[in-house]
């Protein structure tokens, strides 16, 4: 496998911190390597969040994602969006949320956006908005194929408590479910 | 071949969990961005194994319980960053002064003053050589990856109970934060490792702590244990009353000097990448040479040989293996993310003033690119 480089933003307290680490981890899992950074600002709620997650077989050094050179970005603050999308390689594929984000024309041309109502699946299909994060991270997995589900969902449940498994579980199906009906669709023209 | 164990962590919760594994039974402290989750996580472990972690009113307060119960005779951390080794400051002194062993880990943000709290930074550097005011010699470690998060501050606590006195541990944003895999040796190779700091056994009406050999560091005994002595950050005799005698005061801070001085061999540590065939020397340390690592592979890759040296140890430097590269190197490159402060030190061990410099000091980290770049620039 080469690299693969993802990028997830968003706003401080959404908790866009957990998907890199649950990727991280079941990549190491496997036997790979896995790193997770995350830049944050010095509010404590509200401020530009970036994560940034890169899977190889072989090892990592530098940790951070090289601007230009990112596959995938997943997106659901539009100021998070715009400071952090010129990252995003030409061609890369963008997740927004189009309740949220808003990009121009121009970046419909220069990266694959799909638009996936992420907080309103977790919110109303799934019943608990903190979900979001694992819809983020079936999206992502479904569009990048990094891994197998079955080690993602495994390292996602054992990260989150027992209680809140089953609403985990429907968040990551319904998040595959509706990534695949985004690369159906096609990307936002 | 020792074995080794995997574990998934950030560089401040590595820090924590090797404290534990090297004995540490106690933590004082105040939480600080970045660096906050070494106390989270040590706040957790410590109870399981009979220990205290005590959030204190304040950064000053949280060394001060560090530095009572190390004199209890357990081994003791404290953790912060930059401005919480400002407050910290006067009673490092008092520590270095009465010989008092403490490590402190310092994950470095950008500064002065508050500064930038979320964001990386090397600008501790320097302050890490003499965070208060007199005359010592400190002994500061500087972790340069995830697993050096752990050994390094095992390596602090043996260091600062062979030599009583602080050991700085320093980390940064990046390292502190990054969350990864972290090879780590055997807690059972950690607990073997351990030397306690020590111990008069004879009877106590013979104890003078501060009577020894000029090389060596104080042997002072648990507090509470029947060996009385005075503790103070006034100069001292050999029982640790204060005293102004001139020839004592002359000998106490010259073995604060010697006994750090003369056995560096036991403090210093390096690593050297590709050396042997480089024409270029690349001067790093802690998360800046995670990017010049790469910067390395990719040099060389168009044919540009470079190399790495590291300092693990950063005080006392390695001026003697400092010394020998600048003879072997022409082209040297110093890298940190501050505006030189460790810089000014390799040109004093190298006795030269031509080597080129790459800082930052924007709170960003250096990325590969930037340190190509500047390669092609100087050389």
């Amino acid at each position: 496998m080469s690299r693969i480089v993802m990028r997830f933003t968003g706003v401080g307290g959404q908790g866009v911190l957990l998907a890199g680490e649950i990727f991280a981890a079941a990549k190491i899992k496997m036997g790979g390597y896995g790193v997770k950074t995350a830049t944050y600002t010095s509010q404590v709620r509200g401020g530009p969040t970036v994560v940034d997650i890169q899977l190889d077989d072989k090892e990592i050094y530098y940790p951070y994602a090289i601007d230009g050179q990112i596959d995938f970005m997943l997106s659901v603050a539009d100021k998070s969006y715009q400071l952090f999308k010129d990252g995003v390689a030409e061609g890369g594929t963008i997740v927004i949320d189009p309740n949220l984000v808003y990009p121009s024309e121009e970046d419909k041309k220069k990266y694959k956006i799909y638009e996936i109502p992420i907080i309103t699946i977790a919110k109303e299909e799934v019943g608990n908005v903190i979900t979001q994060s694992v819809v983020a991270l079936a999206i992502a997995n479904t569009m990048t194929k990094a891994l197998p589900d079955d080690v993602l969902i495994e390292t996602m449940l054992s990260k989150v408590p027992k209680k809140v498994h089953e609403a985990n579980l429907k968040a990551y199906e319904l998040g595959k479910k509706y990534a695949l009906e985004a690369l159906e669709k096609g990307p936002a023209k | 071949m020792s074995k080794k164990r995997e574990v998934i962590a950030s560089g401040n919760d590595l820090a924590a969990m090797a404290a534990v594994d090297a004995g540490c039974m106690f933590f004082g402290g105040y939480p600080i961005t970045p660096s906050s989750e070494v106390m989270h996580t040590i706040s957790d472990l410590l109870p399981k194994v009979g220990g205290v972690a005590i959030q204190m009113e304040d950064e000053i307060g949280g060394v001060a319980a560090a530095i009572g119960a190390s004199m209890s005779g357990v081994r003791s951390l404290t953790a912060t960053s930059g401005p919480g080794i400002s407050l910290k400051a006067e009673n490092l002194g008092l520590a270095q002064m009465a010989e008092v062993p403490l490590v402190v880990v310092n994950v470095m943000r950008g500064g002065p003053s508050t500064g930038l709290p979320t964001r990386v930074s090397q600008g501790d550097v320097a302050q890490a050589k003499n965070p208060s005011h007199g005359d010592y010699k400190s002994i500061t470690l500087c972790a340069g990856n995830l697993a050096e998060c752990y050994t390094e501050t095992v390596r602090a606590f043996n260091l600062a109970d062979r030599f009583m006195q602080p050991v700085f541990v320093l980390l940064d944003e990046t390292i502190g934060h990054m969350h990864a895999k972290a090879e780590l040796p055997t807690v059972e190779e950690v607990k073997a490792s351990i030397k306690p700091r020590r111990k008069f056994e004879g009877d106590p009406k013979d104890y003078h702590p501060y009577e020894v050999p000029q090389d060596e560091p104080a042997i002072l005994n648990p507090m509470f244990q029947g060996y009385r002595y005075h503790f103070t950050g006034l100069h001292h005799d050999r029982d640790g009353f204060p005293t102004e005698e001139k020839e004592t005061c002359r000998k106490l801070i010259d073995r604060l000097f010697r006994k750090v001085d003369e056995h560096r061999d036991e403090i210093e540590l390096n690593e050297e990448y590709l050396l042997d065939d480089a024409d270029i020397l690349l001067i790093g340390y802690g998360s800046a040479s995670l990017a010049i690592r790469e910067a390395i592979d990719r040099l060389r890759e168009q044919g540009i040989k470079a190399g790495m040296f590291r300092p693990i140890t950063l005080w006392p430097s390695p001026e003697e293996r400092l010394f020998e590269l600048g003879q072997k190197f022409d082209k040297v490159l110093s890298i940190e993310l501050n505006q030189g402060q460790y810089l000014e030190e390799i040109q004093r061990a190298m006795g030269r003033k031509d080597i080129q410099k790459l800082t930052k000091t924007n709170g960003r980290p250096f990325s590969p690119q930037d340190i190509i770049d500047k390669v092609k620039e100087v050389f």
